[in-house]
């Protein structure tokens, strides 16, 4: 066997993203030199990209750099097919805005550089824990996180983002969001379906007979959750993964956060449950919520949720992909109680 | 046949969870492993269930499908006839019951959109699918990647 066979080590992907981060960072910035990295470490995190933490330092004509950096970089087997391009442009959108999220530094759209398409970004100080709000902290703190949660949330949907120039970059959904969306979400189903899913079908019928039209359109975070989030003591520091934000209906990410199947990750039980976040979240946008309507939302998000565990299927199977996923079935009995709410 | 299929099966969960896990210090390395012995796991339990839920999956997916006839496009109950008229398939064939199997969710699939359904044809398809959804061998293992260190994110 010659050493070309040998599948690759951790140390040779390694030393190609460091390689390949060197010469992007080289590329934004020419006159930067004495460019190096350390503690460059692959997180195991992450279904659908690779993240890199590392800190790097470089000298330019303004004097000494160092930060402290995250390289997301698409993975050869991925959940979630999106545009690098898209999240470089809402991260610098946010910046100004009143949203907490990572600082973007540079973009490899095409991996020229590193291979695959990847963006670095700011690495932000906070702990990321998906079950934060049902975890060992406080009841008032687990509240108080909740809360935050939410107001994150609301300040998404304020981001000005005709000012900011994200229609152009994102597209406006053709006609209402919700058919938007799931006509998005079918071409992924068709695109990864390997064999006869019924259930998914009959769903994906009702949802399309039943789809609500929006009330606005603005910024849609897209996978809202405290899995995606840093926090530190009891600040949310960064709203984190982006890659699936759009232009959309506002109930879609609060169709996501009071999804009855993802309870455990954005409820709690007893003090913050559905009708208590439908009722904050009016309050805070002043806007009432269609009971209907958010049970569309609440039912599109597992079905999408449904056709991501399926692509992992596909990729899986073809060999792009390594963690094992099964057909979705858990999701049929939820979706199905979901559409009675629709009748 | 000894080791049967489950024994092999847990035999190399039991060895891949004591004696190389412990050694694979990578924690995306790590966190791969413990799918795939989860994984190996689900497979031990659900691989002797298999055939007999194929067998049974295919009768009661057939008997819904000839209920639903009546609401149907006539070529489309051509070939749920076609489906029905076919020679029993081997039992003692996995892939044969696979195939059928397939074969007879293709036609649910397109009968479950058919518009002229009746509220009692759905609810008989919403009972179907969820009664079939509680048998069904082969399931999702999640596994919870290791907690990140701090001012780190997974």
């Amino acid at each position: 066997m010659t050493n070309a066979a040998l599948p690759d080590t951790a140390q040779d992907v390694a030393g190609r993203v460091s390689t390949g981060l060197h010469q992007l960072m080289q590329h934004a910035m020419p006159s930067a030199r004495d460019i190096r990295f350390s503690g460059l470490t692959r997180s195991a995190g992450g279904l659908s990209r690779e993240n890199w933490s590392l800190d790097a330092s470089w000298t330019d004509a303004d004097g000494h750099h160092a930060h402290r950096l995250m390289l997301m970089r698409d993975a050869a087997g991925t959940l979630l097919k999106t545009e690098r391009t898209c999240e470089f442009a809402i991260l610098k959108a946010l910046e100004p805005s009143a949203v907490a999220a990572p600082k973007v530094h540079w973009m490899d759209p095409d991996g020229r550089f590193l291979g695959a398409p990847a963006v670095v970004m700011e690495r932000v100080a906070g702990h990321c824990d998906y079950m934060v709000l049902n975890g060992d902290r406080p009841l008032a703190e687990r509240l108080g996180l909740a809360r935050a949660f939410l107001d994150l949330l609301v300040d998404i949907q304020a981001v000005d983002w005709q000012a900011q120039g994200l229609g152009d970059t994102l597209g406006l959904p053709a006609g209402m969001p919700s058919r938007h969306e799931l006509t998005r979400w079918e071409t992924e189903y068709r695109r990864v379906q390997l064999e006869p899913h019924p259930e998914l079908d009959y769903i994906l019928a009702g949802l399309a007979r039943t789809a609500p039209a929006a009330r606005a359109i603005v910024l849609v975070h897209g996978d809202f959750k405290p899995g995606n989030a840093l926090v530190e003591g009891n600040r949310i520091t960064a709203k984190l993964d982006w890659e699936t934000a759009h232009l959309g209906d506002p109930l879609e990410d609060l169709g996501w956060i009071t999804n009855p199947v993802r309870r455990r990750e954005h409820q709690i039980a007893g003090h913050w449950e559905r009708a208590q976040i439908v009722e904050a979240y009016a309050r805070l946008t002043g806007h009432a919520v269609s009971e209907a309507e958010l049970t569309w939302w609440n039912l599109f998000s597992c079905w999408k949720l449904a056709v991501i565990q399926l692509t992992a299927v596909s990729e899986f199977v073809a060999g792009r992909y390594d963690r094992v996923f099964q057909t979705p079935s858990w999701l049929f009995r939820p979706m199905l109680t979901m559409m009675e709410g629709l009748r | 046949m000894r080791p049967t299929v489950e024994e092999q099966l847990h035999g190399t969960c039991r060895i891949l969870g004591t004696v190389v896990a412990p050694c694979v210090a990578d924690p995306l390395a790590r966190t791969i492993l413990d799918n795939l012995i989860a994984n190996l796991r689900m497979l031990a339990e659900a691989q002797p269930k298999v055939a007999g839920f194929l067998r049974a999956d295919n009768a009661a997916t057939l008997h819904l499908l000839v209920s639903l006839c009546p609401a149907l496009p006539p070529e489309l109950v051509s070939r749920i006839a076609a489906a029905h008229a076919a020679p029993p398939t081997d039992i003692d064939d996995p892939a044969a019951l696979d195939g059928h199997n397939g074969l007879l969710r293709g036609l649910l699939a397109e009968a479950v959109v058919c518009p002229d359904l009746s509220l009692a044809m759905r609810a008989a398809v919403e009972r179907f699918m969820i009664e079939r959804a509680s048998r069904v061998p082969m399931r999702y293992v999640p596994t919870v990647a290791p907690s990140a260190p701090s001012s780190a994110r997974t």
